[in-house]
């Protein structure tokens, strides 16, 4: 037990980043889940990836300098742009149904990403992208999780009247005075932010599932929106810390791992439910 | 009376598509407008335009200084996956009141409760909106509209795929909505038997036609039969006035039924 305690906090740097993803990524989850646009959540963490990959790609071409070296700026410059596109209801008014435009998004950007990552001078493996590299976070990238996740925390704190009304009906909202626009664009930027960092440590697939499934357990178990949130937060970070700390003993892949357990998390959240209202 | 909004020659659409052209009328302050027509003839074009979130394409639409709409909206419109307790949802009627960042008061909670009173059904205040019956979901929405303490209630559709008793319950509710707090009501609805008989004036809007008047000046066969372009007649039952089709024969397709408008 010791030596398993010992080896966790050996990785502890790592721990911490998960916990901050975690944390910042069930918070925009539960907007991402109630107004089922989790596909619009997968689509902005495949562009986050793409954009890692074009950063590599121009880096090993010596082109961008500072940009392109840091991974982070391309994937924050791709997910906004998509966080904007899809914020203003791109696609919504074209021939080509809202959720076909997300799907084409998803499917170029993860296939750009690999092509991209294939052929830089820089490239590690494109797995990566997949499934992340938690146990390669710093102290730094810990903090730097944290910059970001803060602020966009502290932004739904101030304004969850404000994104639960235009979330909830928009239209009576616009009627009040609401720049429904404008509200749901800072939704899906504070979005963005938090799948672009999070995305180059933990991967789309880990990104995706503390943006859906915490989310999803809240809903099962909460009876209101402040039970959502902190069923949410609390499932995510025992994920996270519960499959950090079997991952690390076991030598098995960190994401997937906490993945798991969230699945087992909202699995048992389900039977739960379902013994009372049985 | 104060006009509290004003068409004046007021064309409105999207684009280059105009759905309405020159309107021109006023709703004063105590009036009950029923506004009506069939899907897809401008209701809610017009709607948007009272409401202010659709500038005219020429014309002007104005609206009296600080005049405050407490709109319900369609039943179906709102996100019932959000697990949102009754008095939850009619707390958002205060949001603009309370401001940006800030949270609902104890003021804010009593008078949300007394909307919740003034529709009947304070006992749900703790219930989840999802588990509401049609009706109960009506009010409760209704009540989201009067704790923002409007000037004018506008309700669209408000007894859109409702049973008989809970479309008679509502209508009586907005009915004495408007007599008892003396509110100015539009009321949006496809189905203008139900209409006709609680509000004051009637607006119709008929594939691009638009006539506005009293309900005896716009329940006359004439007019009706101009407007729908097919011959209707105006009954009298038990002191209520219904709207029928009249029997049209075709080859194709024999009529067997007269049809409520």
């Amino acid at each position: 037990m010791s030596d398993t305690l010992t080896t966790v906090l050996l990785f502890k740097e790592a721990l911490y980043g998960a916990l901050v993803i975690a944390l910042g990524c069930s918070v925009v989850g539960v907007y991402v889940v109630l107004r089922r646009i989790v596909f619009v959540g997968a689509a902005l963490a495949q562009l986050s990836s793409a954009g890692i990959a074009l950063g590599m790609f121009l880096y090993g071409l010596g082109i961008g300098g500072e940009l392109t070296h840091h991974p982070v700026a391309m994937a924050l410059i791709f997910s906004m742009a998509g966080a904007v596109f899809f914020g203003i209801g791109g696609g919504g008014r074209a021939k080509v149904p809202p959720d076909a435009v997300i799907g084409v998004t998803y499917a170029v950007a993860a296939a750009a990403g690999i092509l991209l990552i294939a052929k830089a001078r820089t490239g590690e493996a494109h797995d990566i992208f997949l499934q992340g590299n938690i146990l390669g976070i710093t102290h730094i990238d810990t903090l730097v999780l944290l910059s970001v996740t803060a602020p966009v925390l502290l932004v739904h704190a101030m304004f969850y009247k404000e994104f639960l009304f235009v979330s909830f009906d928009r239209e009576t909202a616009r009627t009040l005075g609401y720049n429904v626009r404008f509200w749901n664009l800072l939704l899906y930027i504070t979005l963005g932010a938090v799948i672009a960092y999070a995305m180059q440590f933990g991967g789309v697939m880990l990104v995706f599932n503390f943006l859906v499934l915490p989310a999803v357990t809240g809903l099962m178990l909460a009876r209101s929106m402040g039970g959502i949130f902190a069923i949410a937060i609390t499932s995510a970070l025992t994920a996270a810390a519960l499959g950090f700390a079997l991952s690390v003993p076991f030598d098995l892949p960190s994401g997937p791992t906490i993945i798991a357990v969230s699945g087992a998390i909202a699995l048992l959240a389900w039977a739960g439910r379902r013994m009372t209202h049985a | 009376m104060t006009a509290l909004v004003r068409f004046d020659h007021a064309t409105l659409g999207y684009g280059r598509r105009v759905v309405l052209s020159d309107l021109s009328f006023e709703i004063p302050e105590g009036d009950f407008l029923g506004l009506v027509g069939p899907n897809g003839a401008g209701k809610t074009t017009l709607l948007r335009a009272i409401l202010g979130t659709l500038p005219p394409l020429s014309g002007t639409v104005s609206v009296q200084p600080g005049l405050r709409f407490g709109y319900v909206p369609q039943r179906d419109s709102v996100d019932y996956g959000f697990p949102l307790k009754v008095l939850d949802v009619v707390l958002m009627g205060r949001y603009d009141r309370i401001g940006l960042g800030r949270r609902p008061s104890r003021s804010d909670r009593d008078r949300a409760l007394q909307a919740l009173a003034h529709v009947g059904i304070v006992h749900l205040a703790d219930q989840q909106l999802s588990a509401l019956s049609g009706g109960q979901k009506q009010r409760a929405l209704i009540a989201r509209a009067l704790v923002g303490e409007p000037s004018m209630l506008v309700l669209d559709e408000p007894t859109n795929g409702m049973d008989l008793v809970s479309t008679t319950q509502i209508l009586s509710l907005v009915r004495d909505l408007h007599e008892r707090d003396k509110l100015t009501v539009l009321m949006v609805s496809h189905a203008l038997n139900e209409v006709a008989n609680y509000v004051n004036r009637i607006a119709l809007t008929m594939e691009g036609a638009f006539r506005i008047g009293s309900v005896d000046e716009v329940m006359e066969e004439t007019t009706l039969t101009s407007m729908y372009g097919i011959p209707v007649e105006v009954d009298e039952v038990h002191g209520h006035r219904i709207v029928v089709a009249r029997r049209q024969r075709t080859d194709a397709t024999p009529s067997h039924g007269t049809p409520g408008v």
